[in-house]
């Protein structure tokens, strides 16, 4: 059995400025977070969605209150949703998400976020398995509706656009444009179960007597079911209280310190029905009673490109693809940001070229962190008052407990690597209704990672890889992040993934997958990088094969699924045989 | 030929679509797009270069009598039109460099187009009464910067204001030849009928020849197909009914009637010859958009 870690190295690293005991958090529930912040900010401007042309709408925190007070009254009085019933929220980001989310919490309902551009089996699954009673979904995939409500226990429908809640003129103008322009507004099909626009259900909600029963949502209350598909099988839903959320949100407060404030302004380009975007943008920086600017897309990332020029971004939470398509855009590089202060990496490696680019277009730091889905998500962070540590997602946050452990769950020697452990109180309580999972997973109250770390003398951390990603060459171990690191000083290479394939000399054989920069002249062949590899990487990690493609495939929020890539890798050899 | 009504709404119509050409980008932007001006410049030098040798030449072998030349030549020395846009979206084509191209030529305008039409008019041997007074294009076109800069502050401090005012400056492109279409046609349809092959030909001809060359010359300059299709028609399409507000503003009303002719018949047609070659555009980029996947899949 793994043992809480007497010593904490890490500590030295939290100096004056972390606290090496998390505070408690003020509130029991987001619920009553939600109102008291809404409150005391009421005539702050909250959140401000911008779509590609400028095109924007902003609602403060008293009308983000006030209308997410009548969600709550729709969903618990006309929907009869009571306390711990589920609500799928299948949104872009844009003014209704914190709407209808908060509204959620205030009912006491949990939160089941569902990415917009899941297929219709991939609805339905998630639906049933979380018994999903009301379905929040963008207008522009009504599409879906009729084939997968029918097969779920969805008992509501309500339609929410990307425009919503934007000035009436604007309003039009991009939904007239997504009508006869883009034409990606479908038509609204006809169900057995009633289908509204939030507009009509806000109207309802308001005509409903509030929900009042707040005070009984406690910290060990279900807030929400956040699915993850993990690297294998079906997607399970990650079982957040409230206490795992506020928890977390006193983490990366305590983390930011002085750095984090009310004046604050931070760009949300990361989907919000993804973890790490929503707890750090929508909870964390809306507590502080900063103001987040809302991106329904960043792909193609010059969408971001009017929400960088007209508003003042001080924070900036990213991925590694994102970054790197930021500053491979000539608008960013020309003229980044003015008054940023940093930003803040996760969801996957942050490559060192990539950091060290950003510094240098920027002139600000990239703080990378690290987490996952079962921990709310943060599990540790860079201190931003410490010289910046290449490639390390930094240390424990305040209140977490990690552990490094061999094949054995024994703990590894100082130094060396091992497969990292989690405690603290943002983890979850288990996946929902999966107890074999769970048990896999969460052991006396430690998550298993899969991922591969190893911690320096001062409580560093740096991400090896993931275990199931590691490549075996002749009894040599190979991590593909080491290789598409070294791949990604090439000023030819845009972006890089690596793998491995079956071989017959070495069991397996590594092979790399490139994508040509476009900004630059030349183009990347097979040869330049299997030299460039030799030059940085020992003989055996250098890819034997490398295939030059047009894109990588990748998640919702831009991480390069290498996953995909096995899987093509799987057929190919399958045909082979 | 226009009623004095018409021409005080062309003018008004002619600054709103200005003011949405403007407001249809920041002046950031307009600082960005030169600090990799290759594309602007080639499409400057078709527009600027190529057009108004075109028009000199189809004058020339044409022999077309003085007051149509200097219709011809107008047209040909113009700056791209707004509808050019529209066409570049729906060729598939470089939307940035289509907005950008009808800008900048907008604005090199006020200095080009009476230096070119000085030029070509006394190589053509236009007499003094029915050339245009070089500073009177000068005069309008200087009008017209002030709502482009208008628009393109207002598309930077209120983003929603200016993108709506971009989508009225698009609109009125429109209007203004169906209002063309509807006031002048019907009272004209004679003249329309009588009007010559020659005159035609030079109409439809300046349009598809300043397509073709502008495709050629930017292909021939290294832009590739997709860039290239856009010079192409932004260069064919022109601001027509800034030339015919020119004229309107320039001459007295009797003598107006044969300068007109082109500009009008031009901006008429122009939508047809767009039209088409829009659609034959299209295709292409389909095409090609569909070789680059097959190849793609043939490479892995």
């Amino acid at each position: 059995m793994v043992k809480d870690s007497g010593n904490k190295p890490w500590f030295a690293a939290y100096g004056n400025e972390i606290p090496t005991r998390l505070p408690d958090p003020a509130h029991r529930s987001l619920a009553a977070l939600i109102a008291r912040t809404c409150e005391k900010h009421a005539t702050s401007r909250a959140f401000t969605c911008v779509v590609p042309n400028g095109m924007n709408g902003t609602l403060t925190f008293g009308q983000v209150g006030e209308m997410s007070d009548a969600f709550a009254a729709y969903l618990r009085h006309h929907c009869g949703v009571g306390p711990g019933a589920r609500v799928a929220v299948q949104l872009p980001n844009g003014l209704a998400y914190p709407v209808v989310a908060f509204g959620v919490f205030k009912s006491g309902g949990v939160l089941v976020n569902t990415n917009p551009l899941y297929t219709r089996p991939e609805m339905i699954h998630q639906f049933n398995d979380s018994g999903a009673e009301v379905l929040v979904i963008s207008d522009m995939f009504a599409d879906k509706l009729a084939d997968v409500v029918p097969r779920t226990g969805i008992r509501h429908v309500v339609l929410a656009g990307i425009p919503e809640f934007f000035p009436r003129i604007p309003e039009t103008v991009v939904r007239g444009v997504q009508k006869l322009w883009t034409r990606s507004l479908p038509p609204i099909p006809k169900l057995d179960v009633p289908v509204q626009r939030i507009r009509q259900v806000l109207k309802i909600g308001r005509g409903l007597p509030r929900v009042t029963d707040r005070d009984a949502i406690g910290p060990d209350d279900l807030a929400l079911l956040q699915y993850t598909g993990g690297t294998t099988g079906v997607a399970k839903g990650a079982m957040l209280t409230h206490g795992n959320i506020l928890a977390n949100l006193e983490q990366v407060k305590a983390m930011g310190g002085r750095h984090m404030t009310g004046q604050d302004c931070v760009l949300t380009a990361l989907p919000l029905y993804h973890i790490f975007a929503f707890t750090a943008n929508l909870m964390t920086f809306f507590d502080l009673g900063a103001r987040n600017i809302l991106v329904p897309s960043p792909r193609p990332v010059q969408n971001i490109q009017r929400a960088l020029e007209n508003y003042p971004v001080t924070w900036v939470t990213g991925v590694n693809t994102l970054f790197n398509g930021l500053m491979n855009e000539e608008w960013f590089a020309a003229y980044p940001p003015k008054h940023l202060k940093a930003a803040i990496a996760g969801g996957t490696a942050l490559h060192g070229a990539v950091a060290e680019r950003w510094q240098e277009v920027t002139g600000t730091r990239v703080a990378e962190g690290y987490g996952l889905t079962e921990t709310a998500p943060l599990v540790s962070f860079n201190p931003l008052d410490q010289p910046v540590r290449a490639g390390s997602i930094g240390v424990p946050v305040p209140g977490t407990d990690v552990a490094l452990v061999d094949d054995n769950a024994d703990p590894v020697d100082p130094g060396k690597p091992g497969e990292l452990l989690v405690k603290g109180p943002q983890v979850m309580r288990g996946y929902w209704n999966r107890p074999d999972e769970t048990a896999k997973t969460l052991q006396n109250g430690w998550v298993f990672t899969g991922d591969v770390a190893v911690m320096d003398a001062d409580g560093f951390l740096t991400i090896v890889d993931r275990k199931k990603d590691m490549v075996l060459v002749s009894g040599f171990n190979v991590y593909p992040n080491e290789v598409e690191d070294c791949l990604s000083l090439m000023h030819t290479v845009l972006e890089a993934a690596v793998i491995g394939v079956p071989d017959k000399g070495t069991g397996e054989a590594v092979r790399a997958y490139v994508v040509q920069n476009p900004d630059v002249e030349g183009t990347v062949t097979r040869e330049d990088v299997i030299a460039h590899c030799r030059q940085h990487l020992a003989p055996y990690k250098v890819p034997k094969s490398v295939i030059i493609r047009d894109e990588l495939p990748k998640s919702p929020i831009g991480k390069i699924l290498r996953k995909d890539l096995k899987a093509e890798v799987r057929a190919e050899f399958a045909e082979k045989v | 030929m226009l009623t004095e009504l018409e021409t005080t709404l062309l003018g008004v119509m002619m600054m709103v679509i200005m003011l949405g050409m403007g407001a249809s980008m920041t002046p950031r932007d307009f600082r960005i797009a030169f600090r990799k001006p290759k594309g602007i410049l080639v499409g400057l030098l078709s527009q600027f270069a190529v057009m108004p040798f075109l028009g000199f030449m189809l004058a020339v072998l044409l022999g077309l009598p003085p007051a149509l030349v200097v219709g011809l030549l107008l047209i040909a020395c113009m700056p791209g039109g707004t509808t050019s846009n529209i066409f570049a979206y729906f060729s598939k084509g470089v939307l940035a460099l289509s907005i950008m191209m009808t800008t900048v030529s907008t604005l090199v305008a006020v200095v080009m187009v009476p230096l070119l039409l000085s030029f070509y008019g006394g190589l053509a041997g236009v007499p003094a009464e029915s050339s245009i007074p070089p500073g009177n294009v000068a005069q309008v076109l200087v009008v017209l910067l002030i709502p482009t800069i208008i628009g393109m502050v207002l598309r930077k401090l209120n983003p929603n204001i200016g993108a709506t005012v971009e989508l009225i400056g698009s609109f009125m492109g429109v209007v203004v030849i169906l209002f063309l279409i509807v006031t002048w046609v019907p009272r004209n349809y004679q003249l329309l009928l009588d009007t010559g092959p020659s005159i035609y030909a030079a109409t439809i001809g300046i349009g598809l020849s300043g397509m073709l060359f502008g495709y050629w010359v930017a292909r021939g300059l290294g832009q590739d197909t997709n860039r290239s299709r856009t010079i192409s028609l932004e260069t064919g399409i022109q601001n027509g009914p800034l030339a015919v507000l020119v004229i309107t503003l320039s001459f007295a009303p009797a003598l107006q009637e044969d300068l007109l002719l082109i500009p009008v018949l031009y901006s008429l047609f122009i939508v047809l010859t767009s039209t088409a070659v829009t659609l034959w555009y299209r295709r292409n980029a389909t095409r090609e958009a569909l070789a680059r996947d097959a190849a793609k899949l043939g490479t892995t």
